[in-house]
Parts: C-alpha cells; structure tokens; sequence
C-alpha cells in the first residue's frame, strides 16, 4: 500500500518506448529523406513512427490518476512534461504528413511539392529528436532519484531510441520495401550493430560510474542492477537477449538473422525502460526514512480490508 | 508578505507520532497517506554508546520546489508565502510532482486520482492558526513562523542554532528547518 | 479535504472535556452542537498538556463512533465463545445479571462473585462501593502491575507514596523503568523544558528509549536486576559519604541496620548482576546524590519485575530518605490525601464489607501488603497522621492470579462469577493460558467495555461503557493526590452508553441495595458532593469545571517537622516496622531476577536470552486501539527487539516473523533489529491481539481475534513462587526466553 502506485509504473516505461522508438523513427526516416533521397525509407516505417508515439501517449494517458482529464497535460508551459506532451503533438502531426507524401492518393494535391516535403522533414527531425531525447532528459533532471539523476541517463535514452528505431525500421522494410536506395535498408543491420555495440558498453560504464559514485544512494541504487533484485532482468533479459545476441545476429550476413536481431533489440529496449522506470522507485532516503517506510502496511493487511475509522 | 516555515527542534522531538496522526485525522486522509513521518536517526553506535534523534518529516515547502515545475497542469501552485500547494481539480495525476519531490512528500490519492501533499493546513494559517501538526505537539518541538519578520522565533532558532535543510545540496530551499 | 468545520455557527459550544485514552486525562476543548462533537483540540490552558494531545488524543472521534463499538447491551445466544448476541435494553440486562448473581451469592457465597478491571479509566470508587454492598473482597485490577505495590511499600516506610515531584526546583531526576518519550508526553515537555535550564536526567532502563537518547546517564541494567543496583546505590550513598547526615539524624530510624546491612553491597558486587560496570553504577549514585534537590520518578518497570519487586522498591525508597530527598522543595513530596474534598475512599463505603468477607479476600493469606491484612495496618498509620486513608480500589485487592486460578479449580473456595470492566484479561493479565482457562471455564461472566474484546467474547453479557468525551472525569492520581483536575463530559453518551457508574449503581439497586447507599444518581451528582467541602460557589460540578476546573491546594513542604511520618515512630523507618509485623523483611534482602542465569543455570542453558515484555510504546495503550486505523497503520504488526550481532547468529534478519518462547509457551512477533538493546536482551510489545481476525474461540473454529499469537502474556509468570512476596506482583520481566525464526510454513495468515 505504502508504495503502491507511488512511483510511475510499466505503462510509463511503455509509454518511453514507443514515444523513444518513434522519434527516432521519424528523425532516421527524415535525414534519409534529406541526406539519401525520397522514399529511402519504407512507407511502412514511416507510418509506424508517429502510430508508435500515439500509442505511447495511449499508454501515458492510461498512466494517470485522471485518464479523462489528461488534455490538462498541455497546460503548464514551464513544465517539461507539457513541453514534451506539445513536442509529441507536433512530431505526431509531422510524422503523418511526412508519411502522406509517399502514399499515392489523388486528394493528398502536396505530395509532389519536394520544397514541402523537405520543410516537413525538418521539423519532423527537429520535433523527432527532441521527442526520442526528453524521456532521458526529464529523468535525469530528478535530483531525488540517484539512479537517473545527471546526463548519462539522457545519452542512454537517446541511444536506446534510435537502436530501437532502426530496428523498427529494418523491420518494416522487411514487410514493405523502400521504394528508393534499397542499400540504405540493407546497412541498417551494420548500424544497429554498432549501436548496439555502443549501448552494451556504455550501459556497463554507467553502472560503473553510479557505483562507484558521487552519494551511497546511487551506489546502492546500481547495486540492484549489479547483484540485487533486477540483476537477473538487466543481465539476462536486456544485456545478453537485448544487445549482445542481437549484436552477433547483426554480423550474420542473413536477413533472417538480421531481423531476428531487430526483434531482440526491441525487447531491449523495452526491457531497459521497464528497469529504468522501476529504478525511479530508489529515492535519497532521509536517515531512518527506509526503515519507517518498510513498516508501514503494504497493503495485503487483513486490518486494512475492515470498515474501521 | 509572510514567507512561513517551520522549525523542527530534534533536541525537543521525542518521536511520538502526535503530528503524524494529527494530520492523518484533521485531513482525513486515506491510510497510505502520511504527510508527517517521524523517522529516527539512529540508534548509531554499538550498545551501550549510542545516539538517537528524530527527524519529523513534512513537505519542505521549497523555495525553488521541483514539483511546482514538474506539473504539466498547473494544479501544484506556490503562493507568495511560500506554502506549496496542489488544487485537486487541475490535477491529472500524473505523478511527474511525486516523482520530482525529492523528500517523499507527494502521494497519489487513490480514491480520487489525484496527488495530494501538505499544505501547511494553509485555511488555519489563513485565519493565524497554526498547522495542527504544530498544534498538537506536546514537546512543542515544531515551531511555526515568518521568516520575513526578523524578530519571529523562526528566525530566532534558526540564527542561534544553525538551522539546516534536508537534502540542502539539491538547491531546494526548503522552508522547513532542523535544529539540534 | 480539511475537517475543519465552521465553529462560529450559531449554538456551538465549548465543553472541557478531556482524553480519556490513559490517565493523564489530558485536557481537551470539544466543539459540541446539539449533543454532537464538531471538533476536538488540545486545552491549551489545561497545565499538563498545554495544548498538546499524544496520538491517541487525536483518534477521539474515531473512537467515539467506530463501527466496532459497543452501543447496546448485549446477551449471548450462542455457545460461549460464539460470539452470537442478542442486543437488548439496559434494564433488562440489569435485572437478568443481578438474578444471576444474586443465585451465585445464596449459593456460594457474596466472595464466589470476583470483579476485574484495568487501568485507571473507570468510575472505581463506584464499583468497589458495589462490591462492599453485595459482600465481595474479591475485586482486583492489574493494580499489582502498576504503581500500587510501589505506593503501599513507600506508605510503610515513611507514611505515603510521594508520586507529585515538584520538578521546577529540581536539579536531578531519576527515570527508573519510565519511558515518558512514548507513554507519558506531559511529563516528557517538562521534563525537556527543564533540561534545557540544567536538569539533570538518569534513565534506567534496558532499552535506549525515546527518553534514553536525551539522557544525561543512561544505565541499561539488565532487566530484572534493579534491586542489585538500588542496594549498591544505597552502599555507595552511604560508603562513600553521600547521604544527608542531618536529615538521617533528625527524622529517621534504623540506620545503624541499615549500614551493616547494604555493607556488602558493593558496586563491584552488583556489576555481575546488573550488567553494569562499577563506574557507571557509582556515576549514577553520585549524580542523584550529588545534585540536590532530585527526585526519583516511579516507572511500572520494578513493579513488574516479580520476586525481587518488593524489595526493589524497598531499597529505592531508602534512596530518598538517605539523601534528605523527600517533601522539601525540588524534591518528592509526600502531599497526603487531600484535606480538602472527599477522596476517592470515603466515597468507596468500605465500612460496608463486614470483617469476616474481608479475611476471605483470595491471596491476602499469601501477599499481605496490597490487601485487607496490610491495607489495614497502613490505614491505621494513615488515620492518625493525615486524618484520612488511601484508596481501597487499588491499594487493597485480591491476588488477581491467584483469582483466575481460583475460579478453574475452586480452591481455596469456588468462584463462579466474574465481572470484567475496561479489561480485557487474555491480552494484559499474566500468563494468558491461566486466564484462558478461568475465562473458559467461569459460570456467569459480565463484560463492561466499549468493544468485544478476545476476553468479552466469553461473557453472558457485554455492558456499551461511555468513553472519551461521553464521560465526566477527576483526575487525582487514583484518588491519593492532594489536587484535582477536573474535565466534563463534552456530549452525553451515544447510543445506550453509560458510565460505568450507572452500571454499578443499577446493578446494587436491583440486587437490593438502597437509595441512601447510592445517594447519587448520576456520576456529575456524585462528583459534586466530592468537591462540595472545598467551598466553591458553584451549584454543580459542571459549574466548577467550566469556572474553576482545577483545585490545587497551597503547598507545604516539610510536612514531617509538624506531624511526623505516618509510621509507628511517627520517623522514617529504614528498617520497618510496619513490613516486620507484617512478616516482611523489615531492610531490602536481596533475592536474584525472578528468572536468572546464576540462579538456574540449566534453565538459562535452554533459554540463553533475557526477556521484557513490558513497556509502553506508541500509539496504542495496553490492549487498546488495535482496530483504529489512524493508529494501527504506524505499527500493524508487532516488533520485538534484537540486537543485530544476535539477530546475525541466530540467522535473524529484520522484519521476520520470530518465536519467543519461555517456559510457559511461546508466541510470535517480527524482528526489529537495533543495537538500542543488550545483544543478551529482548524486549516484546505487549499486549497485541488483531481485532481483524476471526473473534470465535479456537475450539469453535476461530481465531479469538489472535489473542493468542502474539501477546507477551503467553510467557509471563505467576506462579506463586514468582511473585513478589510483598504484594504477590508477578513477572513480566527479567524472565529467560529464546528466540527462533518461525519456519515458513508457519506463516500463512499472520497478519
């Protein structure tokens, strides 16, 4: 009971994943279409970018006390989380009308207009990135939560979500090809390897660094993910399953292997905002606090089940 | 315009629980809701040399409070005396406040959806009473006060006393002060 | 959100009414509209409280209307233990349970009807009053338990108990066995204002207590062992020149005895017993001795430690008088009963139990001092000194163990009813088995109280009592202070509430009892005719409670140098007279802890650990308030404490679920691991039961609310040959227990 629903919970760290995913999505599919040439990416992927982050804001929505009332997100200007929540409008509104221009349909008149296009590829970059990049940074501004707190957390988000982006869209070209530059879709798989690469490494120094760092709350808070209660899930589901069998896979010269690879990388990285998020429960206890808390009801109590005042 | 605080005398405290469950009752708030821990440092030391304090807990009302910018919504408002507070039909419940707080004073409410924290019982302060925390305790070991009037015992005890914040190397400002 | 009501609303009133959740009766300003509590705050002009109210004082509300409560008379239906009742009106329960008793008495005899109560939080006088009516001695609290033995052994020494400490001149005060941080919050701001202007503060007690921690000295004796370090205080005062030459010379006997006798007493020979290092024992007596004015404050703590009781508090009472510390300014004063209202006894009608029911009061064959063989003495004393007596309620009981077991075996002789009121027996008289086995077995039993408790669910009927602010209240140190605070009921009582006064009176009148041995009808009535000699000019009691509502008479020091010490010399007596007629030792022999390791060593060979179950902690009051949520959440489970380095060895981590055990039984309770205790001690919460749990008795297929599972009583003692040969107080503390995990399988359903 006494932290029951205190702390942000799985639908957040889904909600992470998808808003992370997606905007790395429209931020990859957005320099191909500037840097590569139209329709580098699959339709597919573009499409899934901005539904990722729709239904990442499903998942934020259903995360709330009030579900009804969340149009009130947008309302705090100086908040990140508003800032994030209009960021994500926009980058979903972008997102779609990028994707818009590689559908052919008669009434879509602008799809032809390549100054549109790219001025739409701008903002959904812009728009794309921040999105991709604010989860990390709203975590890593919580000075009470030693796990997050500082800007390593930030770098770790952003990778995730473009590992998980390129995963997503190797995956989606898979199922509907790019139309255009087919070697951009075949050199995702060498991307997400080094990314993926880059992730196992620098994951295993943040650790390092929270361990051996600045306050004992942060090192007792790396500690859970070393040898305490979500070491099993760090090591075994996101290391080995979510970045260091996936990065062999990507040196298989296989498609079968390569999206077998992108399938793993996205469980990564849901596995790794799951664990993160849960990690938000670790606070800067006051001295005493800990054990104050633990003995206050959990909630199962038999008394608390009586109609007594 | 008054700028309120609260000094917490630890060598008054006796860790009684009276402000706890003062609050508990006078809010009526739901049993997972404890605005007003009293936790206690220690024992330290091996028996038989040992020390003990205790340290109650409250939400600091902070000057720079993360959680007021943590809202999306607005519903967490600081007014001008400092007393943060959250207007429940604005809030979401979202948690971002909950999560920003760095001293645990936020709790969802889950009967209403909504977060609520201490606000310093500010309809008893409006009318010059005092939180009923700070009433109902016997030790007198919660002092209540202006910190914009030099001659307030607030200033007084936190001056003679060297007063501190907890967690005061986040940059907070809590107006809740321990002496002792 | 806030429960703040508007209290300038039109026919509001504020009523001094006061907490009624231990027996501070700490003040309380009740916001009453139209027979219905608004509001509740601490009294800020009421002088112990100040304002404040503990976490008890603040649950008033809940308690006043919890759905638990008891509002009606009940009768049972069922089987005994069923818990099926049927409700019905109050005369008719009145008129079936004195039938019932009336056919016990023609049967048996007015002493087969025994009466238990509590702590203080009940209208006494009154059912003592009924109790001389109908013929019975048999009447007892858990008196032994708390502070009644300590007042009578102090009575025979120098006259009477000096409980009122006049601290604001004080420059020492002595916590024996007293934790005021979380079982007496007025005393605790005072003693801390204090402090800050110089106190000094002694604190034994085996445990590093919320008052410990902002002690001077703190002496963690091992628990049971004070009588050592009371003799080797009394050794060093004496060998190393500390005590009041002039004070001894003038106003004392028998130091000479004295002398010889606590010559071997040395601080080296009380080191082994106590746990303690020479050096600390004399550090203690020299801070008490040396900082004059100090006082002694009595804690429940000796009064609980069994055999060695009596002569504990013996010993600490020779502490005072050697050290000139009594009834002079700063010091403990011997205020007498008050000269001014009636006291508690002169309304109890002792007059009316004829001498030959007062010979068969059960244990006062065995135990003289708290009952009618010694109660009697010291009246005499007490008579031609002070004019008047102490409180029979309390000070002259039967031998409340000795009662249980009575009613299971019928020896000495049978008794087949039991009333209890405000008491819930299974969860705070000793040995719970011996008193399951009376409650089980009683003919006809009657409970007053305001829930069914584990122990109510055995009664025929269960009487709704009026509780805090239902109830009009004296407080005067159970009827022996010299002053009164005085607090009115703020509503009358809910539902069919009463006092338990109106239970008492209306039962002696169905029983036959008449008008003129009840000349009040309401508790305000009687009250009032007890206020009446101090000459107010008020037409009620009300009246004084909101005009006057305290009396405190001018204070006299030196009392002694007019009329003497109320002993037979009319001296302090070091070595007693009264105790030696009595054939008591007349100075402080020294016997071990009721259970030691030097004493019996094959019994502390099976249980290595020493054991207190005593103690008050935070927020709950003896066996009280387990089903208010306000409260209950701070501590839903019960925690014993360990040492870690015992807890390590015994494969103890904090939070488990542990067995304590002693030879009488074990029970469970969770780890608390904190270095604040002896790693060779443990201390257990008292007293839990989990109202929450099904209330049938076991047999029936309940769980008789876990009465049973996690109660200190399960390892208490009260055998005879435990008891305190003064008083016949048994043994909470200083018993050997062991401590082991409770295996998993064991835990399902715990709490």
């Amino acid at each position: 009971m006494s932290a029951k629903h205190q702390t942000w919970g799985w639908m957040l760290a889904v909600d992470f994943f998808f808003a992370g995913m997606g905007g790395a999505m429209l931020v990859i599919a957005g320099l191909a279409d500037l840097f590569v040439g139209r329709d580098s990416v699959s339709l597919l992927g573009s499409v899934v970018g901005p539904l990722a982050m729709c239904v990442g804001c499903g998942f934020l929505i259903l995360e709330l006390g009030r579900p009804l009332q969340a149009w009130r997100v947008f309302m705090n200007p100086k908040a990140i989380l508003t800032f994030g929540a209009w960021m994500m409008t926009f980058a979903i509104i972008f997102g779609f009308i990028f994707a818009s221009f590689a559908i052919d349909f008669s009434l879509f008149f602008w799809r032809d207009s390549a100054l549109l296009r790219h001025l739409v590829a701008i903002l959904m970059v812009v728009t794309g990135l921040i999105v991709a990049t604010y989860p990390g940074v709203l975590l890593a501004r919580h000075k009470g939560r030693p796990f997050w707190v500082g800007p390593g957390i930030m770098g770790l988000f952003l990778l995730s979500s473009l590992v998980t982006a390129f995963a997503a869209h190797y995956l989606c070209g898979l199922i509907v090809a790019p139309r255009n530059v087919p070697y951009l879709w075949e050199a995702m798989p060498y991307v997400l390897g080094a990314l993926l690469f880059a992730q196992g490494l620098l994951w295993c120094g943040y650790l390092w660094i929270k361990l051996s760092g600045t306050s004992k709350s942060e090192a007792a808070s790396a500690k859970r993910w070393i040898s305490g209660d979500q070491s099993q899930q760090f090591k075994l589901a996101f290391l080995f399953f979510g970045t260091v069998a996936p990065l062999i896979l990507t040196l298989i010269p296989l498609t079968m292997a390569a999206a077998m690879a992108a399938v793993l990388a996205l469980f990564g990285g849901v596995t790794m905002r799951l664990l993160t998020v849960n990690s938000g429960n670790d606070r800067t206890m006051i001295p005493g606090e800990a054990i104050y808390r633990s003995r206050l009801p959990k909630g199962h109590e038999k008394f608390l089940g009586k109609a007594w005042l | 315009m008054a700028r309120y605080a609260i000094v917490m005398d630890t060598r008054r405290c006796i860790g009684c629980h009276s402000c706890t469950v003062a609050c508990k009752v006078h809010n009526e708030l739901p049993t997972e809701m404890v605005y007003n821990p009293v936790v206690s440092d220690g024992p330290h030391g091996t028996f038989p040399n040992l020390s003990m304090r205790f340290l109650p807990l409250i939400c600091m009302h902070c000057e720079n409070s993360p959680c007021v910018d943590a809202c999306p919504t607005g519903a967490s408002i600081q007014r001008e005396d400092g007393i943060v507070y959250v207007e429940d039909k604005k809030c979401v419940g979202c948690l971002s406040c909950v999560m920003a707080c760095p001293y645990g004073a936020r709790y969802m409410n889950h009967e209403t959806g909504a977060v609520n924290k201490c606000n310093l019982c500010m309809d008893r302060v409006d009318q010059g009473l005092v939180p009923h925390c700070v009433a109902t305790c016997h030790q007198k070991a919660r002092i209540f006060g202006d910190l914009d009037d030099p001659t307030s015992e607030v200033n007084r005890l936190i001056n003679e006393n060297n007063g501190v914040q907890l967690l005061g190397e986040l940059g907070t400002e809590p107006h809740i002060y321990y002496i002792g | 959100m806030s429960t703040d009501v508007n209290l300038e609303q039109e026919g509001v009133e504020v009523k001094k009414s006061a907490c009624y959740f231990c027996h501070q009766n700490c003040g309380v300003l009740a916001h009453v509209k139209d027979n219905k509590v608004l509001k509740i705050e601490g009294d800020p002009d009421f002088p112990t409280n100040q304002g404040g109210l503990c976490c008890r004082g603040n649950i008033a509300l809940k308690h006043l209307d919890h759905p638990e409560r008891v509002n009606y008379p009940l009768k049972r239906v069922g089987k005994r233990g069923e818990g099926k009742w049927q409700q019905i009106p109050w005369d008719q329960a009145i008129a079936e349970i004195a039938s019932r008793l009336s056919g016990i008495r023609s049967r048996f005899g007015a002493e087969a009807v025994a009466t238990a109560g509590g702590t203080q939080r009940t209208d006494d006088w009154a059912r003592r009053r009924f109790m001389n009516l109908f013929g019975s001695p048999n009447g007892f609290h858990n008196a032994h338990l708390c502070w009644i033995p300590t007042f009578m052994v102090e009575t025979a020494i120098y006259g009477w108990c000096p409980f009122d400490l006049d601290l604001g001149a004080s420059r020492c005060i002595v916590l024996w066995g007293q934790n005021p941080g979380a079982s007496g919050m007025p005393e605790a701001h005072h003693i801390t204002d204090l402090q800050e202007k110089g106190l000094k503060v002694i604190v034994i007690d085996p445990r590093f207590t919320e008052t410990a921690a902002k002690a001077d000295l703190w002496l963690p004796l091992r628990p049971g062992s004070d009588l050592a370090l009371a003799l080797s205080w009394l050794h060093v005062i004496i060998y190393e020149g500390l005590w009041d030459q002039q004070f001894v010379d003038e106003h004392c006997e028998g130091f000479a005895e004295l002398v010889e006798h606590v010559e071997p007493f040395s601080p080296e020979w009380a080191a082994p017993l106590t746990w303690l290092t020479p050096e600390q024992i004399r550090a203690g007596a020299h801070m008490y001795a040396t900082n004059k004015p100090g006082n002694i404050q009595w804690g429940t703590s000796v009064d609980q430690i069994g055999r060695p009781a009596g002569a504990t508090m013996h010993a600490r009472a020779l502490l005072r008088a050697l050290t000139g510390n009594l009834d002079c300014p700063g010091a403990d004063l011997l205020t007498g009963p008050s000269q001014d209202y009636l006291t508690d006894e002169e309304l109890e009608g002792n007059q009316y139990l004829p001498e030959e029911q007062k010979a068969k009061q059960i244990g006062s064959d065995k135990f003289k001092l708290v009952s009618w063989p010694g109660y009697s003495k010291i009246c005499e004393l007490t008579k031609k000194t002070w004019g008047k007596v102490p409180t029979a309620e309390w000070m002259c009981e039967a031998h409340p163990p000795s009662v249980f077991r009575a009613i299971a075996s019928g020896d000495p002789y049978p008794v087949k009813a039991l009333l209890i009121s405000a008491t819930n027996p299974l969860a705070s008289y000793g040995e719970t088995d011996v008193v399951l086995e009376a409650l089980r077995s009683v003919e006809f039993m009657v409970a007053c109280d305001y829930w069914i408790t584990p122990s109510a669910m055995f009664a025929d009927y269960i009487m709704p009592i009026a509780g805090a602010l239902e109830r009009p209240i004296i407080t005067n140190s159970y009827g022996c202070a010299d002053f009164m605070l005085t607090s009115q009921r703020a509503i009358q009582p809910m539902y069919e509430r009463r006092n338990d006064f109106n239970f008492w009176r209306d039962l002696g009148t169905a029983l036959g009892q008449t008008d003129e041995q009840w000349p009040w009808k309401t508790v305000e009535e009687a009250y009032f005719s007890a206020i009446k000699p101090i000459g107010y000019d008020v037409e009620s009691f009300d009246e004084f409670v909101e005009r006057y509502r305290f009396h405190f008479p001018e204070r006299e020091y030196f009392k002694y140098k007019r009329q003497g010490f109320a002993t037979p010399s009319g001296k302090v007596e070091l070595y007693s007279s009264t105790l030696k007629e009595l054939g008591l030792p007349p100075l402080p022999e020294y016997v071990g802890p009721s259970e030691n390791e030097i004493d019996h060593p094959e019994l502390a060979a099976k249980f290595p650990l020493v054991l207190t179950t005593g103690g008050g902690f935070m927020p709950f009051h003896h066996s009280e308030h387990f089903q208010v949520k306000d409260l209950r959440f701070l501590r839903h489970s019960p925690f014993m404490d360990i040492n870690p380095e015992t807890a390590v060895e015994l494969g103890i981590e904090d939070g488990d679920w542990v067995w304590i055990e002693t030879a009488r039984g074990r029970m469970k309770q969770r780890a608390n691991l904190t270095s604040g205790i002896h790693p060779k001690v443990i201390f257990t919460q008292r007293c839990w039961w989990y109202p929450e749990k099904d209330m049938r008795d076991i047999p029936l297929g309940g769980q008789l609310g876990g009465a049973l599972e996690s109660n200190g009583n399960i390892l208490t003692c009260t055998q005879d040959d435990y008891c305190d040969p003064y008083s016949g107080t048994w043994a909470n503390r200083g018993l050997l227990c062991r401590v082991y995990k409770v295996e998993e399988a064991e835990l399902k359903e715990v709490i």
